[in-house]
């Protein structure tokens, strides 16, 4: 008898005579204020209030205009691999570990918790290593609640992902807030409305 | 709960008061105290001199044969009252929530859910907060600390606030009110340190009242020898001037007897 | 710096930390208190006895149908291509993080916070394997330097000021005495980059695992967990059996609830949902996923009729945070990875009863922590019951024992107990109490007790007589 049926031999004899609990049906975590704004709305007041930036644009035309300006201040930037040709700075490329901007295209955002939902098809290193890293994501993704989000999530999932829903930060040095230590200290979400 | 209309519908329920070992020994005014406003609020009390110890010292230190033993003690001895009423909300508290599982009869169930904390009887059973009581407490700045097991076992919070109002008392913030004074029962003298570290994180922040009161005896007994100590400690240490003697730490039956006879009223 | 090596020295320990260390008590119930207040404006955002009563149910559905879900889990994490380990005990899962490491060749791990590792020790055995263990998480890298146990579960770190951090960075990595926190996070992140880069296996705990699609949750804010399951070409996870829940969407009430009781965010700033290896077509991630199932005591835990809730817990610090005997000392007085309330109930299962005292009787039994538990754990019920565990056990000084029975002897008696109450008034009330060790212990530091010149029920029977005794006739001869 190994460990593992050892492990399922206690459980089993540890639940056997319990009195059965059943499963009280799926979370549907009411607020005390009903919020009517649209989901892209609640995102950026949340994403903002953990000290994350969100920009706003009409059309993917826009959002690159916007994204080769701001890339300009950069020497370098690394790219996700599902970042469509027409959405990538026109700085030079550098490893991920090496660049000062990370460019990534978010599957999806949920509006209740200010996140912004990142695919390992699209590279983790480059969601986790430049100090700035601007995400876009489309506004018809950004779905109202996390668990509406995760019901969509599963239908394909990869091998991870990262909800992302601000800065890096820690308190861990005498309680007093720092940024950026380990993940981006500025994140930019680029909502893109169609 | 039920409304003051019992009282005074003609058939008297019989009212027994458990005074609790410890206020019984160390606060017997205060028992004394509890009857004045309990008789001038209409109720004859009766004192069932077969009472003892409700058992929580033995229950909250994991002895509970210990326990069994003097709830069934207890039980008996007020099996006749209609309720039982407290100066005391750790006791109370034991009565109420945990006599039931203790003994596991009907019986004991039935006894806890007619016991009260003295405050929680005065206004849920006899509607006393409804309007002013007496001006007995007028222009006294009072801080008021609420034990653990009144607060959280009894659900007690504003009962006892009101009627210090209803009396004219000016009931002061305290930060830090609804948090332990660090007593535990013998959880005060296992882990000392801790324990007076608790009572001083209170005390550190005390405003400046003519009293301070709790319906809980054990609690006071904590805040007031600790406060005793950092008093005299405060002397020895040199302090310029008169040394400012603290307020005094008085239990809530004491305070309402004076609130509704006047302060200096006779004593039985 | 003063910590217990095991809860065996909480006494001596507490004592010595409020004597020695007064800044540690102030620094502690700062963090404390201002996580708490967190906590609470996040609680008062939602409906929150409707999320607590959800969260309570859904995990007590998860234990006590534990065994399916386990098998489930077990089921779906192979076929997402994830080696699963199981070990009964703290030594074996060290052993099985170790094999993976010497097999792999490891020399360098980067660990992400994770309670669960500080429980089962497993530092300190890879360290023997010659294996360098790097935390990553600010708090845990901070008190790794200083060669320290955490103080509490969620902010390791806490009872370090500043000043402390300037002085050990400092010395460290020759920063300025007066760094601002800026720089002194800059030098953390650029030595600890080099680590994730170079580090061959990334360890982690886990949050939840989501029986239906394999899935290991992870909650932080710093981006270092992100990193060590993301960088270093091996992740190792290790998962107390008690941390399933049934499916993927259950995630969303336990991660939010969790954050808003941990810290009072509505969600940790990055949680990661992991399925398993780097799969084809993605550009980065481990090539190996190793999921350990941990049991150390949960399962004979699971088995204890009373006991079986604490599983319920989310290693929020919610109760830390608000209890007053821990706001005191910080998690040093402990003497073991888990502090707070919810150390003392959790102890005598993984540690054993014997070993775990006197934690349960280290409370006094406010109740503060049920009251902002997200799982609703009984917490002062459950530290009743492992004291009368540990009465039965003779575990309780016998005097103690002995005094309880005399004195139940006389509460039946009320004849012979009102005539010890009026002796109490005589007792030789000693500064230092050599005549009652328990007087001593209360007069060290506080007034001694007045007793009333005399007391009530004695002046109540002098003044009434035998009127008041009908309820009482017959009890004199004891029950």
């Amino acid at each position: 008898m190994n460990s593992r049926n050892r492990i399922l031999g206690y459980v089993r004899g540890a639940t056997g005579s319990r009195r059965r609990l059943a499963h009280p049906g799926r979370f549907d975590g009411r607020y005390l204020l009903d919020d009517d704004r649209a989901p892209w709305e609640r995102f950026a007041e949340m994403f903002s209030a953990a000290g994350g930036e969100v920009e706003r644009f009409g059309t993917e035309d826009e959002a690159a205009r916007w994204l080769v300006r701001f890339a300009e201040g950069f020497e370098s930037a690394t790219v996700g691999a599902t970042v469509p040709s027409r959405l990538r700075p026109r700085v030079p490329l550098a490893c991920p570990d090496l660049a000062a901007l990370g460019v990534s295209v978010a599957t999806g955002a949920i509006a209740e918790t200010g996140s912004l939902v990142l695919d390992a098809r699209d590279g983790r290193r480059s969601q986790l290593l430049a100090p700035t890293h601007v995400v876009f994501v489309r506004e018809k993704d950004i779905h109202p609640t996390m668990v509406y989000a995760l019901g969509r999530l599963r239908r394909d999932l990869p091998s991870a992902v990262g909800l992302h829903s601000g800065p890096s930060k820690s308190a861990d040095i005498g309680q007093i807030l720092v940024r950026g230590v380990h993940g981006p200290g500025r994140i930019i979400a680029a909502v893109v409305a169609s | 709960m039920s409304a003051p209309s019992a009282f005074h519908a003609g058939a008297a329920p019989r009212v027994a008061l458990f005074a609790t070992c410890l206020a019984d020994r160390f606060f017997a005014d205060a028992c004394a105290d509890a009857v004045r406003v309990l008789r001038h609020l209409g109720v004859e009390v009766e004192v069932p001199v077969g009472q003892t110890c409700c058992g929580q010292p033995a229950h909250s230190t994991g002895n509970r044969e210990e326990a069994v033993r003097m709830a069934r003690h207890t039980l008996a001895t007020f099996a006749d009252a209609d309720h039982v009423v407290l100066p005391s909300g750790s006791c109370a508290g034991m009565l109420r929530r945990f006599y039931g599982e203790l003994l596991g009869t009907p019986a004991a169930a039935a006894l806890g859910a007619r016991t009260w904390e003295l405050a929680q009887f005065l206004v849920h059973i006899l509607g006393a907060a409804a309007g002013p009581l007496g001006t007995g407490l007028a222009g006294r700045r009072v801080a008021y600390h609420h034990g653990c097991h009144a607060l959280r076992e009894l659900g007690v919070h504003d009962e006892p606030l009101a009627l210090l109002r209803a009396c004219g008392a000016d009931v002061v913030p305290w930060d830090g009110d609804t948090e332990c004074c660090g007593f535990g029962g013998l959880f005060s003298t296992r882990f000392p340190e801790v324990s007076v570290g608790m009572a001083d994180r209170k005390l550190d922040v005390l405003p400046d009242v003519d009293a301070v009161t709790s319906s809980d005896g054990g609690c006071l007994l904590q805040l007031a020898g600790r406060a005793l100590r950092r008093g005299r400690e405060q002397r020895t240490g040199g302090a310029r001037g008169a040394p400012r003697p603290g307020p005094p730490f008085v239990h809530l039956a004491t305070l309402l007897r004076e609130g509704l006879e006047g302060a200096g009223g006779p004593r039985p | 710096m003063s910590f217990a090596d095991s809860p065996s020295e909480y006494a001596a320990a507490s004592a010595r930390i409020l004597r020695d260390e007064p800044t540690m008590r102030t620094a502690v119930t700062g963090a404390a208190r201002s996580k708490d207040d967190r906590r609470r404006a996040a609680w008062s955002q939602i409906d929150i006895e409707a999320w607590r009563d959800w969260a309570r149910d859904l995990k007590s559905h998860v234990l006590t149908h534990l065994d399916r879900y386990l098998e489930e889990a077990e089921r779906r994490l192979i076929e997402n291509g994830v080696r699963v380990h199981w070990a009964e005990t703290a030594e074996q899962a060290c052993a099985v993080v170790a094999s993976v490491a010497v097999v792999h060749r490891v020399r360098r791990v980067v660990k992400a916070k994770s309670m669960l590792t500080e429980e089962i020790g497993l530092n300190a055995h890879l360290e023997t394997h010659g294996i360098e263990v790097r935390e990553t998480d600010l708090g845990e890298y901070i008190i790794q330097l200083l060669g320290e146990p955490p103080s509490h579960i969620v902010g390791p770190s806490l009872h370090r000021s500043l000043d402390d951090c300037r002085r050990l960075f400092h010395e460290r990595f020759g920063t300025p005495l007066d760094a601002a926190p800026e720089i002194l996070a800059a030098t953390a992140r650029r030595v600890l980059r080099d680590d994730f880069l170079q580090a061959d296996l990334g360890v982690s705990g886990a949050n939840f695992l989501a029986a239906d699609t394999g899935t290991v949750a992870l909650i932080e804010n710093e981006g270092n967990i992100r990193i060590s399951t993301s960088l270093p070409r091996i992740h190792v996870a290790l998962v107390g059996i008690e941390k399933l829940v049934p499916e993927l969407e259950d995630l969303a009430g336990m991660i939010q609830l969790t954050a808003r009781s941990a810290t009072g965010q509505p969600i940790g700033n990055y949680v990661s949902l992991i399925q398993g290896p780097r799969r084809p077509g993605e550009p980065d991630g481990p090539d190996e996923v190793h999921v350990v199932f941990v049991d150390n005591g949960r399962s004979a835990l699971l088995a204890d009729e009373h006991a079986w809730e604490t599983l319920r817990c989310v290693r929020c610090g919610a109760c830390l945070n608000i209890c007053p005997v821990y706001r005191q000392t910080g998690g040093h007085a402990y003497g073991w990875a888990y502090s707070g309330p919810i150390g003392a109930i959790l102890a005598p299962a993984i540690l054993g009863l014997e070993e775990s005292m006197p934690l349960p009787f280290a409370s006094s039994l406010c109740g503060a922590c049920a009251e902002v538990c997200p799982v609703r754990i009984p917490i002062p019920e459950l530290l009743v019951y492992w004291r009368e565990r540990a009465v039965a056990a003779d575990l309780t000084p016998p005097m103690e024992r002995l005094a309880m029975k005399a004195y139940a002897n006389l509460a039946e008696r009320p004849a012979a107990f009102g005539a010890a109450s009026d002796l109490v008034r005589f007792l030789p009330i000693v500064k230092g109490g050599r005549a009652l060790p328990v007087l001593g212990s209360w007069t060290g530091a506080r007034g001694a007790p007045e007793p009333s010149t005399e007391r009530f029920l004695r002046k109540w029977e002098q003044t009434y007589g035998a009127a008041h005794e009908s309820s009482v006739r017959g009890k004199e001869e004891g029950q």
